[in-house]
């Protein structure tokens, strides 16, 4: 069997999170790439691989990001690729990345993510317009009578709560267990707003029932790259202890919420998982720490529970017991999440660098002690299509 | 010229028949000749793989499958008003149907409470349908436990 161990997260470099509407988005696109190459101990001149979107403005032929960093770097590039895991999709391409790597169709992968500038959509700053971009994400029989993305999550919370008995309350515990990580994290966006309650969370103004404000990953700008390279190369560098994937999967499952199987359980999600396990080899037991994808809290039980960390409909009860606070049985999303940390443009990017630097020990005060095994879950759309990874400490 | 400033569906022609025939207060889905289904979204192909159909009329009756109350809505125009009701409907015919569901307390919804379509001519040219709850008969019969 493939061996996709032989790729590693040689370099990964993140902006502060919130409001970079005053950057140039190509500008920070490029500057979050040189500074994971940087953190890698690797120059541009070596990389020879993309995932996902070349630099914003950079050309005006969108369709061939490729060329467009080909002419960046001064020198063709060998590999390029872009999953269709929607919000998802530059996280999802480290299982592209390591594929192209342990075959030796690429060595040194960029995969880069950037909401910065005065752009319209959800990558801007102004919330009002991100929020109403995103309503029209879906198709017609949704967005015509009003429907926000927020409202997407909700009606999955809602069935899970009346076919599971999942409260309220086990949603926003969430969100408390989250909030504490970011509080310990400098780069999140709502660290500095302070440790908060299930009460608080309770209290918050509704947004779509039964979600609430602080059930509700953020609207925000920032930027992130992760490089990956072969093990060996990512070893010889040795500025930091290497991390590697050791197991990928992903599930596409349905379309339109209305041909949805259920809106309450994912088989994709179960899918990816079981493949990504099955690669790596090893156990759910065996993970340390997870980052999972959390648009909104119910995210995060119906994702541990497709997962395979629990059974499907015991999410909520698994997190009530605190099982995701670092300390926890399986801490989750120990940067604060989507929720606490930042939800700008692809994501899934910042859920995958904060497992690498947990795995190189590099967490700081979040630290979960002796993390050698993560494992990462992202979705994109409204949880259609989901991919799972599986990532170690070498 | 219309002031109805909520969004307005962007209609590829397979889907015309549809918005046609809500213009005319009928619903009609697809149904497969092949193997019989309903289906909704509008979509080219069955799941059964036949590209054959029919448009059909459904009764236009279904039972909530999941549903929120919208309290921060995508634009100023939906959001005078909020809070509404979104639901996902099971229909009779078996396709999920997603609208607002009006006529009730937001409160009030309930997953499987029964509901029916109403329609709504929001423009001219534009008639959307809503869900509102079926009219149950007075419980006057109820005289036992």
């Amino acid at each position: 069997m493939l061996q996709l161990r032989d790729a590693a997260f040689a370099g990964i470099s993140m902006t502060q999170q919130g409001d970079l509407s005053d950057r140039n988005p190509a500008d920070v696109y490029w500057e979050v790439v040189q500074d994971a190459l940087a953190d890698a101990g690797l120059s541009l001149a070596e990389v020879d691989g993309l995932i996902g979107d070349a630099p914003p403005g950079v050309g005006l032929r969108s369709g061939l990001p490729g060329g467009a960093v080909a002419d960046l770097v001064g020198h063709p590039l060998r590999f390029h690729a872009a999953t269709s895991i929607g919000a998802s999709g530059q996280s999802a391409g480290i299982g592209l990345a390591a594929l192209a790597i342990a075959h030796g169709m690429a060595s040194v992968v960029a995969i880069p993510t950037v909401a910065a500038g005065q752009v319209a959509g959800y990558a801007g700053a102004d919330r009002n317009a991100a929020v109403a971009h995103m309503a029209r994400l879906g198709s017609p029989y949704e967005y015509v009578w009003g429907t926000t993305r927020v409202a997407d999550y909700a009606v999955i919370a809602r069935r899970h709560m009346y076919e599971y008995g999942t409260t309220e309350e086990q949603l926003a515990e969430v969100a408390v267990a989250q909030r504490h990580g970011a509080t310990l994290n400098p780069l999140s966006v709502n660290g500095r707003r302070g440790e908060i309650t299930i009460d608080d969370v309770m209290g918050s103004r509704p947004i779509a029932e039964p979600l609430k404000l602080l059930d509700c990953c953020l609207v925000n700008q920032g930027a992130g790259c992760m490089v990956m390279t072969s093990a060996a190369d990512a070893g010889a560098q040795a500025r930091h202890h290497p991390v590697v994937l050791l197991g990928w999967g992903e599930g596409q499952s349905y379309l339109d919420p209305c041909s949805a199987p259920s809106l309450a359980r994912f088989e994709g999600g179960r899918l990816a998982a079981d493949t990504a396990f099955g690669i790596a080899g090893v156990g759910r037991d065996d993970i340390d720490v997870a980052g999972i994808s959390d648009h909104s809290t119910i995210n995060v039980i119906v994702e541990l529970e497709a997962s395979g960390f629990c059974a499907v409909g015991e999410g909520g009860r698994f997190v009530e017991g605190q099982a995701t606070r670092i300390g926890g049985r399986l801490p989750v999303n120990t940067d604060g999440g989507f929720l606490s940390a930042s939800h700008a443009g692809s994501c899934g990017v910042f859920t995958v660098i904060e497992l690498v630097r947990q795995l190189r020990g590099e967490a700081g005060p979040r630290q979960v002690e002796g993390a050698s095994l993560a494992y990462a879950h992202g979705v994109g759309g409204v949880s259609q299509v989901q991919y799972g990874a599986v990532l170690a400490r070498a | 010229m219309t002031d109805y400033d909520k969004f307005t569906p962007e209609i590829p022609p397979l889907h015309e028949p549809f918005w046609a025939a809500l213009r005319e207060h009928r619903v009609v889905l697809q149904r497969c000749d092949r193997c019989g289904r309903f289906r909704f979204i509008p979509s080219e192909l069955c799941t059964c793989g036949s590209a054959q159909y029919t448009w059909t009329p459904i009764a236009g009756t279904g039972e909530v499958y999941t549903y929120t109350v919208v309290h921060r809505a995508p634009t100023p125009a939906y959001q005078a008003d909020a809070p509404y009701v979104i639901a996902h409907v099971t229909m009779d015919e078996g396709p999920r149907m997603i609208s607002t569901l009006v006529g009730s307390d937001p409160a009030a919804v309930t997953i499987g409470m029964r509901v029916e379509i109403i329609f709504d001519d929001v423009t001219p040219d534009l008639t959307l349908y809503r869900f509102r709850p079926v009219e149950t008969a007075p419980a006057t019969v109820a005289q036992d436990d």
